[in-house]
C-alpha cells in the first residue's frame, strides 16, 4: 500500500514536471515568436510611413493637374456646372401613362439611401505584410 | 486482582495503539505537537484544494471566456499605432503635410580608417556631391567621430556598404519629409537636420510634435485645405508671372471661425531642401510682412463712420478739390470733381471723401476703432513668424486722414483679412487661427453693429458690381470686395513706380462664408491691362478666378447673381447728385 502510494506520487511528479517543462519551452518559443512579430510590425510600420509619404507625394494637386492636362481634354470647371444632387428636380411622371405598374420609375433619389456599415469579421485579424526588398 | 487486571487491560490497549506509552509532561508535549501538525496539514490541504480548484476552473472555462472577450475587444477596431519619432502634420481633411521617415546616415571613425585618400576617393565615387578635399581632411583628422553624409538613400547605403571601407559606420536616423513640397512651405515650416523645428508650425508646435516634454508626440491638424491652398498658389503664381511682380501673397479665411484655409506667400521654397533657397523666399509675406494696404482700409473708415453714426448713407463730402494739409496734398486716383455720397466715395475709392469722413470722426475714436479690429497689435496666431504693425509716431488729424485710406499704418495681410472678416460676418471679431477648430461656436467680440455689417456687405458688392473692382466678379457667386493700390515706401519716400496692389473680398455676399485676399508686390502693367497696374486690373482678376475655382470645392451653392431677387437683396441706393444730361 505504502509502496503503491510512493510510486503513484513519483509518477505524478514526473508527469507534472514534464508538463511544466513542456509549458516553459512553449512559452519560450512563443516569446521568441512575439519578438519576431514585433520587429516585423516595426518594419511594416516604417514601410507604411514610406507608403503614406509616397501616396501624399503622388497625390499632389500639381501632379494631378498635370495628369489631367495630359490625358483629359477638360477645361476649368465653372461653378455653375457643379450641381448638388438635392438641386436636381424630382422626376415627373409621364401623364400618358395610366398606371405605374411595369414602368421602372425610381421612387426615391439615391441621396437618402444609407449605406450599411460593413462589419469586420469576428476573430483575429491578419495584417497584410509588405516585404521590403532585402539587401543580399 | 481485578483492579490489576483492569489496569493491565488498559495498558494492553494503549500498547496496541503506540508501542511507547509516555506519561506526564512528555505526553502533553507530544499531543500538542501532533495537534499542531494536524491543524497545519489541514490548512495547507485547504490552500492546495483551492489552488487546484481554481486551476481546474480556469482550464475548463476561464481561458476560453477571456479569449473571446479579448477577441471582441480587438476585432472591431485596429489598435492605435504608436507614433515613431516626430509626429506628422495633417491638413483639415487629413492629407499629409509633413511626415518622419527612417533614413541612414554615414559617419566615420577616422582613427580606424586606414587610408584617408583612398577612402575619400571611393566615397566620392558613390556620393558625388561631397568635395574630396574636405573628405580627406575629415577622414585624416584625429577625432573618433565625423559625419560623412546625413540621410543617405537606400541605394547609396548599399554601395557604401559594398565598398567595405573599415572605419565607416551607419547610424539610423529620422528625416522630416514634406510630400507636397513648396505648397505649404510657409505654413508648415521646416526642421533642421536634427529634426528640430525652426520655422512655421514645426517651430511653434515643436514640443507637441516631438513629444519632448515627456508627453506622447501628437500630430497637428491644421485648418488649411490642401485643394484651396493649391488653387491659391496656382492662381497667384500665374498672375505673378503675367504682371512680372516680385512677390505675391494670398489668404483664404473662414469668416465664422477665422480659420485659415489657404495661406500663400510667393516666392516660396521647398522645405525638403531649404538651404537651396535664399532667405527672401523664406519670408512669410502674409503674416510677417507688414504693408501700407491702401484703399482696402476705406472699408474700415466707412464702417466706422456709419457705425458711430457720424455720417449716414445719404450724406457725403465734397471731393471737388484735393485737400492740402501740413504740406501734403490728398488727391483722388479716379477724380470725379464733385460732391460724392458715402456709397460713391467707397465705390469710386475717393481719398478726399474718406479723409474727410475720418476727420469728422476724429483721431481718438479712429484709433480706438482700429484697436478693436486688432490692427494696431501683433495678431495672435499659432506661428512664430508674426509681424507687428508699424504705427505712426503720433496720431493726429493728418495721420487719421492718411490712415483712413491706408497710408501711414502698415499691417499684415493676415490682420487685414481678419478685420474684413469681422466687417462682413455680422460684426464679430475672432482671432485668426491655423488650427482646425471643433464644431463648437468660437467666441468673438462684437466690433460693429449687425446693421452696419449688412451695409458694408452691400458696399463691397457695389464695388465689384459698378466700382473699381469689376474684374473680381465670378459667375455664380456674389463677390464683394475692395481694391487697394499703395505706393511702396522705400527709405521713407513713396516710390511712384513700385506699387503694392491688393484686393480683399468676401463671398457669397448674401451670406459671407469666406474672405479671400490677394496681393501683388510691384506688378507691371502689360498690353492686356492697357499698361495699368492698379489693383482693379492686376489683383481683382486673381480673386475672380480663385473664387470660381474654390467655390465648388468648398460646397458653396451657386446663384444667378444677375437675377432680380439678388439685385434687390444687394441693392443699395447711391444717392448720387451727378448732373445727368437734361432730357426734353
Amino acid at each position: 500500500m505504502r509502496w503503491n502510494l510512493t510510486i503513484l506520487i513519483s509518477v505524478v511528479v514526473i508527469a507534472v514536471s514534464y508538463g511544466l517543462y513542456q509549458l516553459s519551452y512553449e512559452v519560450q518559443a512563443l516569446e521568441k515568436n512575439i519578438g519576431k512579430v514585433r520587429s516585423e510590425i516595426l518594419v511594416n510600420e516604417q514601410a507604411i510611413q514610406i507608403l503614406k509619404a509616397e501616396w501624399a507625394y503622388q497625390n499632389r494637386p500639381a501632379a494631378i493637374q498635370e495628369l489631367t492636362a495630359k490625358y483629359l481634354p477638360l477645361l476649368l470647371v465653372a461653378p455653375y456646372q457643379v450641381v448638388a444632387l438635392r438641386e436636381l428636380p424630382e422626376r415627373q411622371m409621364d401623364p400618358s401613362v395610366k398606371n405605374i405598374f411595369g414602368v421602372p420609375i425610381p421612387r426615391t433619389k439615391p441621396r437618402f439611401k444609407r449605406i450599411p456599415e460593413i462589419r469586420l469579421p469576428n476573430g483575429a485579424l491578419h495584417m497584410a505584410t509588405y516585404q521590403l526588398p532585402r539587401a543580399e | 486482582m481485578g483492579a490489576f487486571y483492569s489496569s493491565n487491560d488498559g495498558m494492553d490497549k494503549a500498547a496496541h495503539r503506540s508501542s511507547i506509552q509516555l506519561e506526564g509532561s512528555a505526553k502533553e508535549t507530544l499531543e500538542q505537537g501532533r495537534n499542531r501538525l494536524v491543524v497545519a496539514g489541514v490548512l495547507f490541504a485547504f490552500c492546495f484544494v483551492i489552488l487546484a480548484g481554481r486551476l481546474v476552473g480556469l482550464a475548463l472555462s476561464g481561458a476560453g471566456l477571456s479569449r473571446t472577450a479579448s477577441e471582441q475587444n480587438v476585432s472591431p477596431k485596429a489598435a492605435p499605432i504608436p507614433l515613431v519619432g516626430r509626429a506628422p502634420v495633417y491638413d483639415r481633411v487629413g492629407n499629409l503635410l509633413a511626415i518622419t521617415l527612417d533614413t541612414v546616415s554615414l559617419f566615420a571613425d577616422p582613427t580606424k580608417v586606414l587610408n584617408a585618400d583612398d577612402a575619400a576617393n571611393k566615397i566620392k565615387s558613390v556620393i558625388g556631391e561631397l568635395s574630396s578635399s574636405s573628405l580627406v581632411t575629415k577622414l585624416g583628422s584625429k577625432r573618433n567621430f565625423v559625419w560623412v553624409k546625413r540621410h543617405l538613400t537606400p541605394g547609396q547605403q548599399q554601395k557604401i556598404n559594398d565598398l567595405g571601407i573599415p572605419g565607416l559606420f551607419f547610424r539610423n536616423e529620422e528625416k522630416r519629409v514634406y510630400p507636397l513640397g513648396p505648397l505649404t512651405a510657409h505654413l508648415v515650416g521646416y526642421t533642421d537636420i536634427d529634426n528640430k523645428g525652426i520655422a512655421g508650425v514645426e517651430k511653434y508646435f515643436d514640443e507637441k510634435l516631438s513629444g519632448k516634454s515627456g508627453a506622447q508626440a501628437e500630430p497637428v491638424h491644421l485648418s488649411v485645405d490642401m485643394r484651396v491652398q493649391y488653387a491659391l498658389r496656382d492662381e497667384l503664381s500665374r498672375y505673378m508671372s503675367i504682371f512680372r511682380a516680385v512677390g505675391a501673397s494670398g489668404l483664404v479665411m473662414d469668416v465664422e471661425t477665422s480659420e485659415i484655409l489657404g495661406m500663400v506667400s510667393l516666392p516660396d521654397f521647398d522645405p525638403n531642401r531649404p538651404q537651396d533657397f535664399p532667405n527672401n523666399n523664406k519670408f512669410n509675406k502674409t503674416t510677417l510682412g507688414v504693408y501700407e494696404m491702401g484703399s482696402t482700409f476705406k472699408t474700415f473708415t466707412t464702417a466706422m463712420a456709419l457705425d458711430l453714426r457720424s455720417v449716414s448713407l445719404r450724406n457725403g463730402y465734397d471731393a471737388t478739390k484735393p485737400i492740402r494739409i501740413a504740406g501734403f496734398r490728398i488727391r483722388d486716383d479716379h477724380p470725379k470733381k464733385r460732391w460724392l455720397s458715402v456709397p460713391e466715395i467707397y465705390m469710386y475709392s475717393s481719398n478726399i471723401g474718406t479723409a474727410k469722413m475720418a476727420d469728422a470722426v476724429g483721431p481718438k475714436k479712429h484709433k480706438a476703432f482700429l484697436t478693436k479690429l486688432g490692427l494696431l497689435r501683433k495678431p495672435a496666431v499659432e506661428l512664430p513668424e508674426v509681424g507687428a504693425p508699424i504705427l505712426p509716431p503720433r496720431w493726429n488729424s493728418l495721420e487719421t486722414m492718411t490712415i483712413s485710406y491706408g497710408h501711414g499704418l502698415s499691417v499684415s495681410p493676415l490682420q487685414l483679412s481678419t478685420a474684413v472678416g469681422a466687417m462682413v460676418n455680422g460684426g464679430i471679431y475672432r482671432n485668426p487661427t491655423i488650427l482646425k477648430q471643433a464644431d463648437a461656436k468660437i467666441e468673438g467680440r462684437q466690433v460693429i453693429r449687425k446693421k452696419t455689417s449688412d451695409i458694408v456687405r452691400k458696399l463691397m458688392r457695389l464695388v465689384v458690381e459698378k466700382g473699381t473692382g469689376k474684374k473680381a466678379a465670378a459667375k455664380g457667386y456674389l463677390v464683394g470686395g475692395k481694391t487697394g493700390t499703395a505706393e511702396k515706401a522705400i527709405n521713407g519716400r513713396y516710390k511712384r513706380d513700385a506699387l503694392i496692389t491688393s484686393f480683399v473680398s468676401a463671398f457669397p455676399m448674401n451670406n459671407p462664408r469666406y474672405v479671400v485676399f490677394a496681393m501683388l508686390d510691384e506688378p507691371k502693367g502689360n498690353a492686356s491691362t492697357h499698361g495699368y497696374r492698379s489693383a482693379g486690373w492686376t489683383t481683382a482678376p486673381i480673386v475672380s478666378r480663385l473664387i470660381s475655382r474654390i467655390g465648388p470645392i468648398l460646397g458653396i451653392p451657386t446663384i444667378d447673381e444677375g437675377s432680380e431677387k439678388m439685385q434687390r437683396l444687394m441693392h443699395i441706393p447711391t444717392y448720387s447728385r451727378e448732373k445727368k444730361l437734361a432730357t426734353f
